[in-house]
């Protein structure tokens, strides 16, 4: 017998009692959104609260402090450690943020720019890592740089406040003003211009304020070219005040990296990678360390859920089970005269299934619209309630609820298996009709 | 041998479980049925007539004996390959036409071609050749309900014929028919005999019936009294 037409059998049937399939399928809706919307309050609460936690930092970054060793000059990371960590399998970037150890009084236009201070980084490796801009490209000349998104705030403005567009800048020169004290306490300046390619990401955190000047290999290159000094920093030479005075490490002196991190190519190859290094001794912490426990927590929550989710559609299968026992013991001379003429008991058992698993698709995807508009009027309408009962802010972008497709998926699944469990028995009662008590009208 | 009933018993056991009695209905059939026969059982009500039919339909199993059908030894048949056996080898028509009566006489008469999976351009030409040759081709959209009795019959023969199977079995066919109906069932049925080879096995109390069977055989309190009677010696040629 074709699948095409047992649905047709099916369709007929259905249209025989069109309000008790409508029970029916209502019941198993109700059953399968509640069970959707139930579970999608684990869903956005851990959402929400994940986000939170990994605020503007990558899921696939490992912060690298240190190797261990006996003082603390050797506990810092230099060349060939860098090296090593590019090498590890599936990293798929290491990146460094190496503050300017000097002013550079930065000035646009002939003003001061609000800036804390100028950044090296390797761009190349951030263009890999995927250093979020907000606006224009990430630089490829020596003498490009990328600017923060704080960077136009002029001083002593309100922190709520929103910064004039800082992609207005995009092409002006920004003039830095390299100096470095000679030896023999003479002053040497020089006046390094470059041109504004790019504006650095928003940081997602409300409060953090991004107004650094990101600099290239080539531009650190060029500054510690003229004071000859590692990152630039400024020589003092001894005097009254300061018998000893302070000679910075030099060029040819081993370099030291800040700010490294290791950005893996895949959040799942954090915790292998994070092994494989922290044996090699290196000090290092990843958010998903932090995530893993905040998410098991969360998981058990969510099969909570479901499960008590399942309940409600397992009510709800008390119905189809009662419909489908009605529908057999009406359709019982029927199904007899099909047996007489030569029905296979597998054929008739399919029919009666699929009539079951239709009102349960039915169903689950009623309740898969219902609980999409449920959320949906959870998160427009708790924060309004929160704010009108307890005079409580809830943070900006909070989700009380969230269906990601595969809990629709899995609630749907739930209630066909629900559905073929609960029409299960019915359909092989429909098989065992007995063929002479039908054609004798006798059931 | 087209049915061959050998040494079939058959009793069925009445009451509760644990206190059942025993009612012997069959006793030591042995029936012949010759391909392209058409044989009549008569006897007296509750004679066993319908029980004999409904071993050799696999309605019932015997108690004891062995049938085969079309040179197949059905006697063991799961409940799943009598329903495939029925449906490639057997026809039926009963006395109340049994109709499913939420179906259209198309739908009705189609089902045989449906539980075969045949595909619905295919059903549509042989449903309305065999309505259009049993005469009720302008009914095709009607119920059940809406369709007399001979009607109905003509629908139901359509059904019994839709696969082309060798054997028809029919239980009173004609005990809900007037006599002009009665009339026209009994030329269809000795067309399909003469035409398409089909053979025949009818229950009736009649005696117009009767006539019509190549032979007849009488069953008397569950014995098969002349198994060889009436055209024993006939044998079909062809
Ligand atoms: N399911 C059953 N359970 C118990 N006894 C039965 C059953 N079916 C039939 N019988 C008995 O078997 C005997 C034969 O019945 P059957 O229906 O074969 O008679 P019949 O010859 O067809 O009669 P009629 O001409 O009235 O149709 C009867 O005595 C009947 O009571
Ligand atoms: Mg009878």
């Amino acid at each position: 017998m074709k699948l095409k037409d047992q649905i047709r059998f099916v369709r007929q049937n259905m249209k025989k009692n069109k309000t008790r399939l409508f029970m029916t399928v209502l019941a198993t809706a109700m059953g399968c959104s509640f069970l959707i919307v139930l579970a999608s309050v684990g869903f956005g609460l851990q959402k929400s609260i994940v986000d939170k936690i990994v605020g503007d930092r990558l899921v696939t970054a490992i912060d690298i402090y240190g190797i261990e060793a006996h003082d603390s000059i050797e506990r810092q990371l230099g060349l060939s450690q860098i090296e090593y960590l590019r090498s590890v399998d599936h990293v798929k970037a290491v990146t460094y943020r190496n503050q300017v150890r000097q002013q550079l009084s930065p000035s646009l236009d002939g003003s001061a720019v609000n800036s804390q201070g100028a950044v090296n980084v390797d761009f190349a490796a951030e263009t890999k890592a995927g250093f979020a801009l907000s606006a224009g490209t990430l630089p490829k000349a020596d003498d490009e740089v990328v600017i923060g998104y704080h960077i136009r705030i002029p001083p002593g403005t309100k922190p709520n406040e929103e910064p004039p567009a800082a992609d207005e800048w995009l092409g002006k020169t920004i003039n830095l003003e390299v100096s470095q004290t000679q030896t023999d306490g003479s002053e040497r300046k020089t006046t390094i211009p470059v041109k504004i390619v790019g504006v650095a990401e928003k940081p997602s955190r409300e409060w953090r304020i991004d107004t650094n000047i990101y600099i290239g290999n080539g531009l650190i290159a060029k500054i510690e070219d003229f004071t000859q000094t590692q990152w630039g920093e400024q020589r003092i030479v001894p005097d009254k005040k300061n018998p000893e005075g302070y000679e910075p490490p030099g060029l040819q002196d081993p370099r030291f990296y800040n700010g490294v991190q290791v950005i893996a190519d895949g959040a799942n190859r954090v915790k292998g990678i994070g092994e494989v290094i922290r044996k090699q001794g290196y000090f290092i912490h990843s958010i998903a360390d932090e995530l893993e426990q905040v998410n098991l927590v969360f998981l058990i929550m969510k099969i909570g859920l479901v499960f008590v989710g399942t309940i409600a559609v397992l009510i709800a299968s008390i119905g189809i089970y009662n419909t489908m026992t009605m529908a057999v013991t009406e359709r019982a001379q029927d199904i007899g005269i099909m047996k007489a003429i030569g029905a296979h008991p597998s054929a008739i058992r399919r029919i009666f299934l699929l009539e079951s698993a239709m009102i349960g698709i039915l169903g689950a995807l009623i309740g898969t619209v219902v609980a999409y508009v449920v959320s949906f009027a959870v998160n427009a309408g708790l924060p309004l309630v929160v704010q009108g009962f307890m005079n409580e802010k809830v943070p900006e972008g909070f989700r009380f609820s969230w269906i990601p497709a595969y809990l629709a998926a899995l609630a749907a699944l739930i209630s066909l298996a629900v559905a073929l469990l609960s029409g299960s028995r019915p359909a092989r009662r429909a098989t065992r009709v007995d063929v002479l008590r039908a054609l004798r009208r006798d059931l | 041998m087209m049915i061959e009933l050998i040494q079939v018993n058959h009793q069925f056991a009445i009451g509760k479980k644990g206190k059942e009695r025993v009612v012997p209905v069959l006793h030591h059939i042995d029936l012949h049925v010759k391909k392209g026969e058409i044989v009549a059982i008569v006897g007296r009500s509750g004679s066993g007539k319908s029980t004999l039919l409904n071993l050799i339909s696999g309605y019932i199993r015997p108690t004891s004996g062995t049938i085969r059908v079309a040179e197949q030894d059905v006697t063991g048949l799961s409940e799943g390959d009598w329903a495939n056996f029925r449906l490639a080898h057997l026809g039926f028509i009963f006395q109340s036409f049994q109709l499913i009566p939420s179906m259209t006489a198309f739908e009705n008469a189609e089902l045989p071609l449906v539980l075969k999976g045949i595909a619905l351009s295919e059903r549509k030409k042989r449903v309305m050749e065999l309505l259009e040759q049993m005469g009720v081709a302008e009914y095709a959209g009607h119920y059940p309900g809406e369709l007399s009795g001979g009607q109905q019959q003509r629908v139901s023969i359509a059904r019994s014929l839709m696969l082309n199977p060798p054997i028809v079995l029919a239980d009173e066919p004609t005990g809900s028919l007037d006599t002009d109906n009665e009339r026209q069932l009994l030329a269809l049925i000795r067309e399909l005999n003469r035409d398409l080879g089909i053979t025949f096995v009818l229950i009736t109390h009649d005696d117009q019936v009767a006539a019509t069977a190549h032979r007849t055989v009488t069953l008397k309190d569950g014995y098969l009294l002349n198994a060889y009677g009436k055209g024993a010696e006939y044998s079909y040629e062809a």
